[in-house]
């Protein structure tokens, strides 16, 4: 425990990571208000520019742009009722009709103040539970980790805007994108169409950029002449005692509720946000004021949103699963990096992971200063025009996707990705799925062989083992719980 | 029938998935033992697909979806730019292709100010070209500004 603090201390003595993550903070917020931007394009952008960064180093900047990012999307919800991020969009429902009400600056204290709090329970919770999860995943073998991607795979069915069949269509798209490229036992060539820089697989990095990126780049151009209104913003306030007495139970229950989410895999700050904010209103004495204009919906959905960020990296860092989009271009970046994700992270690397956490809590600090000094100069950038925001993204996309390799073919990739992503989003897929199966798929199919291989071929064998057993349970609860239920509801009331 | 058009190219596709998958090499049995054929994985994702694709069907005749808008113009220059952007980078060069490209997304998406669309097309690809270049180290595809620029 006491390495555990003094790594995350250390953040503070070294300047060039604390110089590090003041600037990805204040880039995380530029990005989080862009509307379209969002924490997971963000991170994709970003992650070419760390390639000559310190394995550490680099995590700590993806991390704290998620963070940052995140919170960001509220201070557009609030002013320009456009949420900056998906995990924003509840924020707009009582943010803006506060702010038009004359009180943009009250509803924006209360949402950075919420934020940082949910942020900061929740890498406390992450500093605490990874290490225990880890205790439990180091005893993990190819079957327990093939039921328990089979797990992340099935929640899938509700991550991202797409219904739960069209997001598990995603995700088996994205399994099989993973058996592109030369099989790991036999070396024998699968969908290459005979280009040997296949040989490896596809690179996560160009198909992230082209799924998350591009495609919104298309989305955007819909929405090319668009022109946003501001609501008048003269300055951020914290919180009145008044205010605090009123919302300090729903932080607290959208920060559990945000952690919880955040660590189920694959779900992620939309989800935690939309129920954070469900909760508040359900457990509010005033809940007519919902919807035009209560500081508990804005304080229940931002508490939730920060807080599934620190809960999304539990999974993403102990078991390799990634617990949102975000956490999925976080966990290339391990990769890319040689950290290996997993529980071996917690025993071979504690000290760097330890300062990852501490990053993310000193992005939180300065978040909040900056969300209350500097709230009014960043709603003005969420004004750039898209004729100029827009293409500068693709010029960062293609150069960021050429980066890595140094290939070509990764710009093709990441501009053929971009198109099929946008035509799957105009059809109401979700590309999430797509990217969390193309990272899961190869972790699938290694330890279904190597379960294989352990039981001299009887797969049975996989569902003797009872923590295998329990995630395959749960992933069948998960796609099959609500309509079990629906059907015996109505056997019984027939009966 | 218009319903059934998503799910049918999503069929058609997990079907040459199948098909070309069928055509792998098979491994000699030593090499695999007890584990699976490199073809087998992807057949079976792809039976699974189609399970979910006849699921996905069944929901679009039961309540079709409402009509997806027709993409504007806007979003059709975009998506013919990036095969513009393949013609220059492969027949002129990597950044002469991000500028062109840059200039007319700018002025087809509304940026009336020329000046404006130019100039930050052309200084943006400059400074990411010098940031990657002289800072990461990477080097980029040869062409006309690159060949000049490299020697």
């Amino acid at each position: 425990m006491l390495e555990a603090v003094s790594a995350m201390a250390s953040v503070m003595g070294d300047p060039y990571l604390l110089g590090l993550i003041t600037a990805t903070t204040v880039l995380g917020i530029v990005i989080g208000v862009l509307p379209g931007l969002g924490a997971t394009t963000g991170a994709a952008l970003l992650l070419p520019f760390t390639l000559t960064m310190d394995p550490v180093h680099a995590i700590a900047v993806l991390a704290t742009l998620y963070v940052s990012a995140t919170f960001a999307g509220s201070i557009t919800a609030i002013l320009i009722n456009t949420p900056g991020t998906s995990a924003a969009a509840a924020t707009t429902f009582d943010g803006f009709p506060l702010a038009q009400r004359g009180e943009a600056g009250r509803a924006l204290g209360i949402a950075v103040v919420s934020s940082t709090i949910g942020g900061i329970f929740s890498i406390l919770v992450l500093c605490l539970a990874a290490p225990m999860l880890a205790k439990v995943a180091y005893e993990f073998r190819p079957p327990e980790y093939f039921a328990l991607t089979v797990f992340g795979l099935s929640m899938l069915a509700s991550v991202g805007a797409g219904g739960a069949v069209k997001n598990l269509i995603g995700g088996v798209f994205g399994v099989w994108l993973a058996t592109i490229g030369a099989e790991r036992v036999t070396s024998i060539e699968r969908f290459m169409f005979g280009n040997y820089e296949l040989y490896e697989g596809l690179s996560f990095v160009p198909v992230m950029i082209g799924l998350f990126a591009i495609s919104e780049l298309l989305v955007q151009s819909k929405h090319a002449h668009r022109v946003a209104n501001m609501v008048t913003l003269k300055a951020v306030k914290l919180p009145s005692r008044e205010d605090y007495k009123r919302i300090w139970k729903t932080i607290a229950r959208s920060s559990g509720i945000g952690t919880f989410i955040g660590i189920l895999p694959a779900e992620g700050a939309t989800v935690a946000s939309m129920i954070g904010y469900s909760e508040a209103r359900r457990w509010s004495k005033k809940r007519d004021e919902f919807g035009k204009g209560s500081i508990e919906g804005i304080a229940g959905a931002e508490a939730a949103n920060n807080a599934a960020t620190g809960g999304a990296m539990v999974p993403t860092m102990v078991l390799g699963i990634p617990g949102s989009g975000t956490t999925a271009i976080i966990l290339v970046g391990l990769m890319v990096h040689g950290l290996r994700p997993g529980p071996y992270l917690f025993t071979e690397q504690v000290e760097s992971v330890y300062q990852i956490f501490g990053a993310m809590l000193v992005a939180n600090v300065i978040f909040l200063g900056m969300g209350l000094y500097a709230a009014k100069l960043f709603a003005r950038i969420s004004l750039v025009p898209t004729a100029i925001l827009w293409p500068i993204v693709f010029a960062l996309s293609v150069i960021g996707a050429y980066a890595l390799s140094a290939s070509l073919l990764d710009v093709w990739i990441a501009l053929i990705f971009g198109v099929v992503g946008f035509f799957a989003r105009r059809h109401g897929f979700s590309v999430a799925p797509i990217a969390v199966g193309l990272i899961l798929g190869h972790m699938v199919e290694v330890n279904l062989q190597n379960s294989l291989k352990m039981f001299d071929g009887a797969w049975w064998m996989i569902l003797t083992q009872p923590l295998a057993l329990l995630f395959l349970v749960l992933a069948f609860l998960g796609l099959f719980g609500s309509q079990l239920v629906k059907l015996l509801t109505r056997s019984s009331r027939a009966s | 029938m218009r319903p059934l058009i998503v799910p049918g190219i999503l069929a058609a596709v997990s079907a040459v998935i199948i098909y070309m998958a069928l055509q792998l090499k098979l491994s000699p049995p030593m090499i695999v033992g007890h584990s699976m054929q490199p073809r087998s994985f992807p057949i079976f994702l792809m039976v699974i697909n189609l399970i979910l694709i006849g699921i996905l069907a069944w929901e679009c005749f039961r309540s079709p979806p409402k009509p997806v808008e027709i993409e504007g113009a806007t979003t059709w220059v975009s998506i013919s730019l990036f095969a513009a952007f393949y013609f220059l980078t492969t027949y002129a060069d990597f950044f002469i292709a991000i500028a062109v490209v840059m200039f007319i997304l700018s002025t087809s998406w509304g940026e009336r100010r020329l000046h404006v669309a130019a100039l930050i097309s052309v200084t943006v690809p400059l400074t990411l070209f010098l940031l990657f270049d002289e800072v990461l180290k990477i080097r980029f595809p040869r062409g006309l500004i690159t060949n000049w620029y490299y020697g």
